[in-house]
């Protein structure tokens, strides 16, 4: 037992500089970064509800409201639990490839007598320091933000909300919630720690491929009960709302349960779709080695793909459902509307997708981080492939690509995902409705799918695939071929 | 006119080398003026203890590195002053390698990394070069390999895909670097027999460092290198000869 104790002592982690000098790893920047990004939109949102609230009971018109303000609530609650699950998949995700990278250390530490359940306990650990971290930073940074907001919506605006104050209770929330997803986060992320053998520090080892989640079907059992509950509850939200709006009630719970079923069972069903984007790009030798890339570790390139496709998914949701009430509103009146009365529900559109958009941020942060430690950690691979005669462009496409690969399989996904939802919503909601020229119920409506939307998405998802590659290409095309050499 | 590496019978050749890392008194001179062929169509071991500068002649005659001054040729090209992109398109088309360890891209099949080099050049080996990949595996006992993953292969049999590869393109010249390091003495001893036999059967120019004396017996030519120097150049040794030779170096030095 002082054999294990003496090891932890040793461990380099903890070792002369300090107790914290691991925070100076690859990628731990970007955990911290993720959870403080996380925490201050959570904390923003809290505060932003609290005062919306505080404006209404400040009005003597509208007094007490609340509906909308529950409404607001609801919206504010869904919209930090996906940047929170974003946040949380891209820290497992960087956990996971940290481990990867220290998997000589820790064989070497097992070797001389530590546990493997020792080894897990201390990543887990610095899992919670960095969840710590960045939720005091989000704390601090999205109080700040409000206090702001407030002082300019008073002075600009006019708008009085009463004794309303930044010190809100409720903030705690997503704070604590950062906190404990992010230490969460790094237990699952960790997993690896528990596969690594002694053995592994003799080296000549070959690094295994496609081994993360090969015949695990067994583990997405849960997932799998959660789709076919949340498909279910879809189609009966689809067939009652022929009847009565209340059907997109049902289908709401039936969305969340599917979409949650399908983000855990993402390593079940991405890496198909990633294996069919691959194809896309030909037989070369760039194109083919960077589709192999994608899909070495499938499931931290799942785990990043859905948390793109889930900012994709929403934002069309939103877009496609608005699209279709609009449709089925011009059918019920013979398009008598005018433009202005779309202007709220078009707002109120944009402000969901701007606020969907924090949690695609969050995703290129770990999109950015998986590329790049994937890089630094394929040095050898890199200067092998120079050597024998890639040239630094072919690096660039080929890193590029591997990219590209991954935001387009989460773009397709989220896109489909999304049309589906959102014409769900629109149905279950409208079905009932009655509209010309006999004002029978409005049966089965067509989805509608507004293409400004799709195209911005497009266009966002390809932005982000470029700034996502900047760092990992330059430091991939920086590997001298020399290094294939190098002893270890 | 200047007299070229072929008119000399060299596969590569450089001329008053020196590499030097730092500078000024704190600098170190890895190579000193160092001036050498390889001859084409022989097996030559360059061996010399950690430090004395054969790594570092053989990354500048393989175009992985410059020389702080000197020339280098493959073939009757000069390498010396080549750009990023023509350096790297003459080690695709004209040098094989082989490593100590790390010789294979693990995303890859065998038969995928055996195809790499054509692949990078952006083409199909034509019916010839197809017909030599082919007689290659066979010679290398590869045939029910070649859909196996480096992983799913000893490392023996890693190391004979790797041999494959670097033999694929019929290059000017082949760079082993301690090919046998990681190996057992078995599977060191049959990827010894297999360069051999490609330099002595099929006419390839290898050079292979290594600081093991059994390694370097297998050769037609051992040079040996002493503080970033030629120190010694003999034909065909016995090991024992070679060990002695080594021991000797050492004790004087």
């Amino acid at each position: 037992m002082s054999a294990v104790a003496t090891v932890s002592r040793i461990s380099p982690a903890r070792s002369s500089s300090g107790r914290l000098h691991w925070l100076r790893e690859r990628g731990m920047g970007a955990s911290v970064l993720v959870s403080a990004l996380a925490a201050a939109f959570g904390v923003i949102l809290v505060e932003v509800t609290a005062y919306i609230g505080a404006v209404l009971q400040a009005d003597p018109f509208i007094g007490d409201s609340e509906t909308l303000a529950v409404v607001v609530m609801i919206l504010s609650v869904l919209l930090v639990a996906v940047a929170m699950y974003v946040a949380a998949m891209v820290t497992a995700n960087t956990f996971s490839t940290i481990i990867a990278g220290r998997t000589r250390r820790i064989a070497l530490l097992r070797l001389i007598g530590a546990s493997a359940r020792s080894q897990r306990a201390e990543v887990t650990g610095q899992g919670f320091v960095v969840g710590l971290i960045g939720a005091v930073i989000g704390l601090a940074s999205g109080v700040g933000f409000a206090a702001l907001g407030v002082l300019i919506g008073e002075s600009l605006l006019g708008v009085g909300a009463g004794d309303f104050t930044v010190l809100q209770p409720g903030v705690l929330f997503p704070v604590v919630g950062v906190a404990l997803t992010t230490w969460l986060a790094a237990w699952i992320g960790s997993r690896r720690v528990l596969t690594v053998t002694p053995l592994q520090a003799l080296g000549g080892s070959v690094e295994r491929t496609h081994d993360d989640e090969a015949g695990r079907r067994g583990k997405h059992v849960g997932a799998l009960v959660l789709i076919v509950v949340g498909v279910v509850l879809l189609a009966a939200g689809v067939v009652l709302g022929l009847i009565t709006p209340l059907g997109v009630v049902v289908a709401f719970f039936g969305g969340l349960f599917s979409f949650t079923g399908l983000a855990t069972a993402s390593p079940l069903f991405m890496p198909p779709v990633l294996r069919l984007v691959g194809r896309l790009f030909g037989r070369g030798a760039t194109a083919r080695l960077a589709a192999e890339n994608a899909l070495r570790h499938p499931e931290r390139s799942s785990r990043m793909a859905i948390g793109v496709v889930m900012g994709v998914a929403l934002v069309t949701m939103f877009a496609v459902a608005l699209e279709s009430v609009k449709a089925l509103m011009m059918r019920q009146s013979e398009g008598e509307f005018v433009d202005g009365f779309f202007a709220p529900m078009d707002a109120f559109a944009s402000i969901m997708m701007v606020l969907v958009a924090v949690s695609a941020v969050i995703a290129a942060v770990g999109l950015v981080n998986l590329l790049t430690i994937g890089v630094v950690q394929r040095r050898r691979e890199l200067g092998l492939l120079r050597a024998i005669g890639m040239t630094s462009t072919q690096v660039r496409r080929m890193v590029l690509l591997e990219a590209v690969h991954i935001t387009v399989a989460a773009t397709l996904t989220g896109l489909v995902l999304g049309v589906a939802y959102g014409w769900i919503a629109a149905q279950s909601l409208l079905g009932s409705v009655p509209v010309l020229p006999d004002y029978d119920p409005a049966g089965l409506v067509y989805p509608a799918v507004p293409w400004i939307p799709v195209a911005v998405i497009v266009v966002a998802t390809a932005v982000l695939t470029v700034v996502a590659a900047v760092t990992p290409t330059r430091l991939a095309t920086r590997v001298a071929p020399v290094e294939a050499l190098a002893a270890d | 006119m200047e007299i070229t590496t072929s008119d000399l019978g060299l596969a590569a050749r450089v001329q008053h080398l020196t590499k030097t890392y730092g500078a000024g008194a704190a600098g170190v001179r890895a190579l000193d003026d160092v001036s050498v062929g390889i001859r084409r169509g022989q097996f030559t071991a360059i061996m010399g203890p950690s430090g004395s500068g054969k790594s570092t002649l053989m990354h500048i005659m393989a175009g992985l590195d410059a020389p702080t001054e000197g020339r280098a040729w493959i073939g009757d090209t000069e390498i010396t002053g080549l750009g990023d992109v023509e350096m790297t398109i003459l080690r695709r088309r004209r040098v094989g390698f082989i490593f100590q360890a790390f010789n294979l891209v693990p995303t890859l099949d065998a038969l995928g990394n055996i195809l790499l080099p054509f692949e990078l050049d952006g083409r199909q080996p034509t019916a010839l070069e197809r017909a030599r990949i082919d007689s290659l595996v066979e010679r290398l006992g590869l045939a029910s390999r070649l859909a196996h993953r480096p992983h799913e292969l000893s490392g023996g049999q890693q190391q004979r895909v790797a041999i494959a590869r670097a033999l694929a393109t019929a290059p000017d010249l082949v760079f082993a670097d301690e090919p046998t390091g990681n190996l057992d003495s078995r599977s060191g001893r049959e990827v010894l027999a297999l360069l051999a036999s490609a330099s002595r059967d099929h006419g390839q120019s290898i050079a292979m460092v290594t600081h093991d004396a059994i390694a370097a017996s297998h050769a037609d030519r051992v040079l040996f290198l002493g503080d970033g120097r030629i120190t010694a150049d003999h034909p065909k040794q016995s090991a024992e000869q070679i060990a002695a030779h080594m021991l000797a170096a050492e004790v004087a030095a």
